[in-house]
């Protein structure tokens, strides 16, 4: 999968000449003031809500994610939805699956669920494997970080994917969530290391940090005192352009059939049985779609103005 | 039949293999199951063909291997047929009988003697290899021999379980000539076997029975090229993408009354994405008035109800059952009442949904699918509409002790349509409080897994085809037989080994009368059922949307688990396209 | 430099080597046993073991990678007396599933992958030097907002999903375009150009998001440098300051991903190729992976490592080229 964008482009040069302690409220502010960002923002919002929600919505629309209905599809046809717009009507809001005739409304909510705590919970993992790798190479430097830099060229020279879901494959079943988490971690730290050590390197020669050390501080004290608080926009932004990349990367390697266990829905394993649908049921390919699309997107957005507030210089 | 094919043939990406049988036309949902009036009212499809032009096939998925003693698999046998001849083979599909065996390089289907340990044949006089050379019982010799070689004969293992060899035998190129099958005279071949097997007319139509010529063969010379005894002749292969065969200009038809090699040329274009298949045969744009394939997706089905496209939908009965095999070593499904309960619990409507609906699929409640010799109709644990009796299930878990449920672990690969099926066997099996834990493996753990006893979970869903279609014993023997518990490449995934029914299986394979060992299959098939090993689900059949232009398509249960018969296509009008 | 280089070559070996290992720790010894699928469906334990030791998977592990890694080098022989196959450097082995030499199925296979790769790095090269050229010039107008916001949907959209609807408005709906047919350039120009353009397109989509808003983002930071304002109160005409001083400043961050990029997708582009059809090393990837045929797994990982790790190379070359500035690292 040549795009998954896993790694957000990001110089490795030196921090952003960020003053200490950062006013939380300018920046929420000049967030919503942009129209971008505020969209973004409220859809994923949304989303979260729906997620944290979603025993409740369905009891709502009457019908769970595992209900099977056999008479919202027509046996004869393969089982295709009854009625037009994929069955979609008062009863399932957003049609039915074909097949089982399970209702893609519960589907998608109940997949909110999975996309986002497998991306957060992967970005989580992600960032703190770079940020301490990436600290431990950029401040001690020498064959720590010759070491960990081998590392980091090795994990990202590799074809990723074919690995990933050659592990995935191997593996059997067990928690699968949890193991997808592990496996887009694995090979998606260096980035966000490489970024760390930069930063790090060039960090550890400021005034401040000679001053520290001079003032006979420890390294621990160094670096949790004087060097992390300074790479702490950097971190929220990597993370934040992290997310969507791997909101991405579930919902391919759900496609690809490596995904989470059925049959708790998933969006990527939803387009995936949509494919041979989609001239007959053009929804039921394009629900998950659009969702899956807008989430990357509005994750997207809002990591860029994230950047652009937090660190002027950076790019757009 | 190869587990690397059954696995391509159930792939949703996969229209290589055909697995069909019985032509009729679509719009009747029913399903026939009358396999032997071919044409139905779908006379289109059976008008006879000119000779000549080029008949193009369109699959997803690369044949398995060119040389016959390695391959063995439907989609691939039923290829062979084009390039290879056997002893015996499978009849036509347009003979009254289509499972029956019948003669082909042999003059008749072999002469035992009266104990049953030694077999003869005679070949046809004028039958050749594409370079011209006649075809001898040494070369048949020699072509059967391949199958000890360790490296070459991973194909149809009939002939090294039949036949007596020497010990430590490993075929031509290491051990020198099999001197356990003679060969009196050029046109005589005398087989020898281990022990007297009635059906030994058929084990030769198995796809390692094709000659070569001695010495031919060795190391990779057949994987990329082959030595044409049938109709036609490689003219090009690029592994992945394409086959080229042209006519053998040295096959005689008078010698063969099973083939009739209408066109002049075969391509089949692989590597294919099955929805562009799909795409490209609705469309029947230039060329495509002269293709096949297999299969159409299922959510091609609603597009084919015009009156337009019924016409030229073709529909047919599978060869293969899908079934849940239960694991009677684990507990509680060691109790037969629990079996029996969740043969009644499971709402096979729902799976035959799953399965691609009533076009594609046909609900099973015998283990013997209706096309294979034997098959009788019966439903030991009927339900209304075959949606599932819960109550009747409920009943046999509260007697086994069982009423408050127990959860139990279902492998499936990772395919979307067999996950549906396991998606609605789940359901159901949840309504009689049994929580169905889904392990979705790969293909490769898959079969590691239902064939390792020590590895295998409560059940897996799976399916089965018969080697030849004449009889059961290629059915209910490997999947039933207690002796053939093995610790690796188990196929009796029930491991159910019942003193009854081993000696019922003895008793019946000894039979001569082959009709009246039918009718005793078919006895047997209940009889196993009432132990419920195994829950049958379904008879997966095909759908396919031929070119306008082809005709001649008849079915065969027997030559490549059913299918299109290739041997017996061709065009209306070789000039079109 | 020829110490830089030796450095890089050998880190180069190294990273291979080590690729190599852990390809094999994941396939060979994760993985299950091959013999298994491979065995059918009347399969005795004799005959899995004859298939194992067909496939040489019964000697200890050790010894079959040290073949392998031999075979990679010098080349090696398969069985005995009459039978005997050599299989010349460098030997990837020979497919467990078909039974065809691995370095062959790759190769044959790399012309259409190739050919995947280069049309789509010329569009997203186009496409997005261009794009962000004039957005950056633009700034701030229409045309910067609409062309970024295309970009951003780019970023967001998966290629699979982008494939499959490229697939459907143009090929089913619109029947712009014909179904992808294997032709030769030669046998049908017109065909062929059909059959790549909706794979070009889908890649480039993705790359050329990314570059848009680089090289909008660089040319932006470069003109408000000093010597390009200098250049401008010079009374240089504007055309000229972007052409002399500004674009080759912003585009020589551009070689270094670009290099990255086009190596990563001479590995194949797995998901594109399957679903387009197309006979490349991706698809060949696809399914080995989905029939676990473990060589050519192997063979393929090596070959899109190799990509990756020389695509680096090259690129340190040419950046040290183009820009005097970046200092020598050693590795």
């Amino acid at each position: 999968m040549a795009t998954v964008q896993s790694q957000p482009e990001m110089t490795e040069g030196g921090p952003p000449p960020l003053a200490q302690g950062t006013p939380e409220r300018r920046i929420l502010r000049s967030l919503a003031a942009d129209r971008g960002a505020a969209l973004g923002a409220s859809y994923i919002l949304l989303i979260v809500l729906m997620a944290a929600l979603a025993p409740l919505l369905v009891k709502v629309s009457g019908w769970g994610p595992y209900e099977f209905d056999q008479s919202a599809v027509d046996p004869d046809m393969a089982g295709a939805p009854l009625g037009a717009w994929g069955g979609a009507g008062l009863d399932h809001w957003f049609g039915v699956e074909p097949g089982s005739g399970r209702d893609i409304f519960a589907r998608i909510v109940y997949g909110a669920r999975v996309s986002m705590l497998i991306a957060i919970s992967a970005t989580a993992l992600t960032t703190l494997l770079g940020v301490v790798f990436g600290l431990l190479a950029g401040f001690h430097g020498g064959k720590v970080d010759w070491a960990i830099s081998r590392v980091m060229d090795l994990l990202m020279g590799f074809p990723a994917l074919i690995f990933m879901i050659a592990i995935l494959s191997a593996i059997p079943a067990g928690n699968r969530a949890v193991m997808l988490v592990v496996v887009i971690s694995l090979f998606g730290w260096p980035y966000l290391a490489r970024v760390v050590r930069g930063q790090t390197i060039s960090l550890a020669q400021r005034e401040f940090v000679e001053a520290a050390r001079a003032s006979g501080a420890g390294g621990a004290a160094i670096v949790f005192k004087e060097i992390l608080p300074n790479l702490r926009s950097t971190i929220i932004v990597l993370a934040t352009l992290a997310i969507p990349g791997y909101i991405g990367t579930e919902a391919g390697l759900s496609f690809l059939g490596v995904g989470v266990n059925p049959p708790t829905p998933s969006w990527g394993q939803m387009i995936a049985s949509s494919v041979s649908w989609y001239s007959v049921v053009p929804t039921y390919f394009a629900i998950p779609g659009a969702f899956l699309f807008l989430l990357v997107l509005s994750f997207t957005v809002l990591g860029d103005r994230l950047r652009a507030v937090l660190e002027p210089g950076g790019a757009p | 039949m190869n587990r690397t094919v059954l696995v391509r043939l159930s792939m949703v990406a996969t229209a290589a293999v055909l697995t069909l049988t019985a032509c009729s036309s679509s719009g009747s949902s029913d399903s026939d199951s009358d396999d032997e009036s071919s044409a139905g009212d779908g006379s289109a499809f059976t008008d006879t063909p000119a000779e000549g032009g080029t008949v193009q096939m369109l699959q997803n998925a690369d044949f398995s291997y060119l040389d016959p003693a390695r391959g063995w698999d439907g989609g691939v046998n039923n290829f062979y047929r084009l390039v290879y001849r056997t002893l015996t083979t499978s009849a036509p599909g347009n003979a009254d009988d289509a499972n029956a065996i019948v003669p082909d390089l042999a003059t008749d289907l072999g002469t035992p003697s009266e104990d049953g340990l030694t077999w003869t044949f005679t070949l046809k006089d004028g039958v050749r290899f594409e370079d011209g050379t006649p075809i001898t019982s040494a070369d048949v010799k020699f072509g059967v021999s391949r199958a000890w070689d360790p490296e070459i004969g991973i194909g149809s293992p009939y002939a090294r379980q039949v036949i007596d060899a020497p010990e430590g035998y490993e075929g031509p190129y290491r051990s020198g000539p099999l001197e356990t099958i003679e060969t009196p005279d050029e046109k005589t071949i005398v087989f020898h076997l281990k022990e007297p097997f009635p059906e030994f007319g058929s084990v030769v139509s198995q796809p390692n029975f094709v000659p070569f010529p001695e010495g031919s063969g060795a190391g990779d010379e057949f994987i990329t090229g082959l030595i044409a005894s049938g109709p036609y002749k490689l003219e090009s292969y690029s592994p992945g993408s394409s086959i080229k065969l042209e006519r053998n200009e040295e096959w005689d038809p008078e010698t063969d009354d099973v083939r009739e090699a209408y066109p002049d040329a075969w391509e089949f274009v692989i590597g294919l994405d099955p929805a562009t298949i799909d795409e490209r045969m609705l469309a029947g744009q230039g060329a495509d008035v002269n293709a096949i394939s297999g299969s159409v997706q299922p959510a091609t089905l609603p597009r084919l109800q015009g009156p337009e496209m019924e016409d030229r939908t073709l529909r047919f009965t599978g060869v293969c059952t899908t079934y849940m095999g239960l694991n009677s070593t684990k507990p509680p499904l060691d109790d037969v009442r629990v079996r029996q309960a969740i043969n009644y619990a499971v709402d096979k409507s729902a799976v035959q949904v799953a399965s691609g609906g009533g076009q594609l699929a046909d609900v099973a409640t015998t283990i013997l699918p209706p096309t294979v010799g034997g098959y009788r109709d019966y439903d030991i644990y009927p339900s209304e509409g075959h949606t599932g009796d819960a109550e009747a299930a409920q009943a046999l878990l509260d007697e086994a002790g069982q009423s408050d449920g127990f959860s139990m672990v279902l492998d499936i690969r990772s395919q979307p349509k067999m996950q549906a099926q396991a998606e609605a066997i789940q359901q159901s099996l949840g309504n009689v409080g049994i929580d169905v834990e889904l392990n979705v493996i790969d293909t490769s753990t898959f079969y590691e897994t239902i064939g390792t006893p020590e590895l295998q979970n409560d059940a897996a869903i799976t399916g089965w085809c018969p080697d030849w279609a004449s009889s059961a014993s290629t059915f209910l023997p490997p999947l039933f037989d207690g002796r053939n518990i093995t610790d690796r490449g188990n196929a009796n995934l029930a491991q159910i080994n019942d003193e009854t029914v081993n000696a019922r299986i003895d008793e019946i394979t000894a039979m001569t009368d082959l009709d009246a060992a039918n009718e005793e299959w078919g006895q047997l098939d209940e009889e196993i059922m009432e132990l419920a090993p195994i829950v049958p689900l379904v008879v997966e059949g095909n759908i396919t949307v031929p070119g306008e232009n082809v005709t001649g398509l008849h079915s065969s249960p027997g030559v490549a688990t059913g299918g299109i018969d290739l041997v017996l296509v061709g065009l209306r009008d070789p000039e079109r396209g | 430099m020829l110490r830089f280089l030796l450095a890089r070559l050998s880190g180069l070996i190294l990273i291979l080597l080590l690729v190599c290992v852990c390809t094999f720790a994941v396939f060979f010894v994760l993985s299950p046993d091959p013999a298994v699928q491979i065995c059918g469906k009347n399969c005795t334990p004799e005959l899995i073991d004859q298939i194992r030791a067909n496939l040489g998977l019964d000697e200890p592990l050790l010894s079959q990678f040290l073949s392998f890694v031999g075979g990679l080098f010098a080349g090696r022989t398969y069985g005995a007396g009459d039978a005997a196959t050599h299989c010349a450097a460098p030997c990837l082995g020979y497919s467990f599933q078909s039974s065809q030499p691995v370095w062959e199925m790759v190769t044959e296979r790399l012309p259409v992958t190739v050919t995947v790769a280069i049309g789509a790095a010329v569009l997203w090269l186009l496409a997005g030097v261009v794009g962000g050229l004039i957005s950056a010039l633009k700034q701030g107008t229409w045309w910067d907002r609409g062309a970024m916001l295309v970009a951003l949907s780019g970023l967001s959209i998966p290629n699979y999903v982008f494939a499959l609807v490229l697939q459907y408005v143009l090929v089913v709906q619109l029947e712009w375009l014909p179904f992808p047919q294997a032709v030769g350039f030669a046998a049908d120009p017109w065909q062929w150009f059909a059959n790549y353009l909706m794979p070009w397109t889908v890649l480039a989509f993705a790359y050329a998001s990314v570059y848009a808003r680089l090289t909008r983002a660089n040319v932006i930071d470069t003109l408000a440098e000093n010597y390009v304002r200098t250049a401008r109160a010079k009374g240089l005409p504007s055309h000229l300051v972007v052409r002399r001083h500004a674009l080759r400043p912003a585009l020589t961050p551009i070689t270094t991903i670009f290099g990255m990029d086009f190596a990563g997708l001479l590995g194949g582009a797995l998901i594109t190729e399957s679903v387009f059809g197309l006979n490349g090393v991706g698809k060949l990837t696809a399914d080995a992976i989905s029939s676990n045929d473990q060589p050519v797994i192997m063979g393929v990982t090596l070959l899109a490592a190799f990509f990756v790790v020389a695509g680096n190379v090259v690129v340190d070359l040419t950046y040290t080229a183009l820009d005097p500035r970046v200092r020598v690292k050693s590795v």
